[in-house]
């Protein structure tokens, strides 16, 4: 062997033993945590650059909070990395460890929680790069949503009903959702509060759920109350229908004549409705419900008195993927084995009088 | 919960710790009986209004600030009496038990009610979460308190006090369980986290410090082999770190808004 060679190796020999240094270990852990201690009380106080944080992957959002505050997020990449020279140094230690298995099988659960640890570092950091987090998402009933960033994917609302207590404070969320994969059903599930639908790294949760106006109904001479949905057709005799296009719940005329929304809130609802007769359709147009009638519907003979809005339900269902959730989940495992195991082998070395410190 | 039913608490424990000081004083092994008999009685008592509580809610009623301060001071007396069973550490009992009464004397004049379980909350992976949580914490406290004492031996050299290698073994078995205990409940709580929103870390300050306080107390059992820092360095670190995690319990639900408030 050469002296470049020994000198290599011995360098070699000296980088790995820094890489299983105890010392090297606690002087990254105290300056991640120092850095994340600080780093915490940053985000704490400024929640209009750390908001997003929480609502998207780190590969989206840290280069959006880089772009608008680089001294206030420089701590999320330097504690990032002092996290992952942690688990490298980790790795290290276990790799040393399970060398020397033979002597040291006693620190099993240990170095199970070691493992655990690196597995959960490497599920983050590929859940952050290459995961997603989305929603809230609007669906209704029978509605199919579009899974994000996976073509082919989507979702259908089978069933939504909200469970509410009698004071009408929300109970849980009931969506009996399936997911299908380029027309073929791949999964099917109750999707309600800590139930969520998990299939391949994606994970559909509800949110919340909210009603939209979806239509009216009314009070008619000889016919009691009858209802007008989005959509539906009311017979007014065997050659009259009227039909029900589209529903506003706050609208009003712009200056050139034209019906613009102005509001979600129901204020002043307007319908566009379609007057059908045997050779078709003979008249179309808006009725704000607080005027009169329109002359054409009047004319008609119709005689409609709006008594109180109809309203559909939707539910708000948020869709993440981490496509590193089972790792995490093998990660997690580890840790709990190894908790497990180091508490089972602390007290059989204490009950054995073998090394009565911990 | 009856008030008169924790103010009779309080005063057991008041004065089983009024008979631990007595015992420092006056060395008498019948007073120190007298005051763990007094501490088997009141964990007995507190267990019995733990378990009414949660039969009455149907759920762990652990929730808000008088119920966490109310586990957390039945956590820590439990741990004591498993401590002092274990090591017969008498005097040790002033400090975690003095500790104890400032938990349950700040449970004292808050509202008892048992309110409504929000569905997020409606888990048996809470539970887990809440029970690993706080049983590590008492942990914790316990480990502040023999560190506090394991300082003050170290200048006294009192034989009225357990000696330094005892005490150290203690710390160090505390920090060790407490560790363990604190890492099954980010387990739990990681899990939870992904079933009711979509990610199994959160970036909430309250969840960022429990990270830290796991990541505080991982290097403490690493700390314990290097040999300098045995003793009394480690008897510091066990200091600041119930100083971290008094922040992650207290401060933040108190100070900070957080997704984990505190009533």
């Amino acid at each position: 062997m050469t002296n470049n060679e020994r000198k290599s190796l011995s360098l070699l020999h000296r980088l790995w033993l820094l890489g299983c240094s105890l010392k090297l270990a606690i002087a990254l852990a105290s300056a991640a945590t120092l850095l994340i201690m600080g780093g915490s009380l940053v985000m704490h106080f400024n929640p209009a650059i750390f908001a997003g944080m929480e609502k998207d992957i780190m590969a989206r959002w840290l280069p959006w909070a880089w772009s608008q505050a680089p001294l206030l997020v420089a701590w999320v990449p330097l504690s990032g990395i002092c996290v992952l020279l942690f688990a490298i140094n980790t790795l290290c230690c276990l790799i040393d460890w399970l060398l020397k298995i033979k002597a040291r099988w006693r620190k099993t659960g240990e170095y199970l929680i070691h493992a655990g640890f690196i597995l959960l570092s490497i599920a983050f950091l590929w859940g952050n790069i290459s995961g997603f987090r989305s929603g809230p998402h609007r669906i209704f009933q029978g509605e199919h949503l579009a899974i994000p960033n996976m073509t082919g994917l989507s979702l259908r609302l089978e069933e939504f009903t909200p469970q509410l207590e009698p004071s009408g404070r929300p109970l849980d969320m009931l969506n009996q959702v399936s997911l299908w994969d380029n027309g073929t059903q791949v999964a099917e599930a109750l999707v309600r509060m800590n139930h969520p639908l998990i299939y391949n790294g994606l994970v559909i949760l509800p949110t919340s759920f909210g009603q939209e106006l979806d239509g009216f109904k009314f009070h008619m001479p000889g016919r009691g109350v009858i209802e007008l949905r989005t959509g539906s057709r009311l017979s007014i005799s065997s050659e009259t229908n009227i039909i029900l296009h589209k529903m506003l719940p706050d609208a009003r005329l712009n200056d050139q004549g034209r019906v613009i929304q102005t509001g979600s809130r129901l204020n002043n609802p307007a319908m566009l409705i379609s007057l059908q007769g045997p050779s078709g359709k003979l008249w179309e147009g808006w009725y704000f419900l607080r005027s009169p009638l329109p002359r054409q519907l009047r004319e008609a003979g119709i005689a409609l008195r709006p008594t109180e809005p109809v309203f559909k339900t939707f539910s708000l269902l948020t869709i993440n993927r981490d496509p590193a959730d089972k790792m995490a989940a093998v990660g997690a495992g580890c840790i709990t084995l190894g908790v497990f195991f180091a508490l089972f082998s602390f007290y059989r070395k204490r009950a054995q009088g073998d090394r009565p410190e911990v | 919960m009856s008030k008169s039913l924790l103010y009779l608490l309080f005063s057991i424990y008041a004065t089983a710790t009024i008979g631990y000081l007595l015992h420092l004083i006056w060395r008498r092994p019948i007073i120190a009986k007298g005051a763990l008999a007094l501490i088997a009685v009141g964990v007995f008592l507190q267990t019995g209004l733990l378990a009414h509580r949660w039969w009455l809610a149907g759920y762990l009623p652990v929730t808000n600030l008088f119920a966490t301060l109310f586990f957390f001071s039945w956590a820590l007396a439990l741990i004591y009496l498993y401590f002092e069973l274990r090591y017969r550490i008498r005097a040790t009992g002033l400090f975690v038990m003095l500790l104890n009464l400032l938990l349950l004397g700040g449970a004292l004049p808050r509202d008892t009610k048992i309110s409504a379980l929000i569905p997020a909350l409606d888990t048996p992976l809470f539970s887990l979460h809440i029970i690993f949580s706080f049983i590590g914490y008492a942990f914790f406290a316990m480990a502040f308190s023999v560190g506090a004492l394991y300082l003050c031996q170290s200048r006294l050299h009192s034989n009225r006090l357990p000696d330094l290698q005892t005490l150290r073994r203690i710390n160090e078995e505390a920090i060790f369980l407490g560790f363990s205990l604190f890492t099954l409940c980010m387990i739990a709580g990681s899990i939870w986290a992904h079933i009711a929103w979509g990610h199994w870390f959160s970036w909430n300050i309250k969840s960022v410090w429990s990270v830290l306080v796991w990541m505080f107390y991982a290097g403490m059992c690493h700390a314990k082999f290097i040999r300098r820092w045995q003793g009394g360095v480690y008897a510091w670190l066990s200091i600041a770190g119930f100083g971290v995690v008094l922040f992650t319990y207290l401060g933040i639900g108190l100070l900070l808004e957080s997704n984990h408030p505190l009533e």
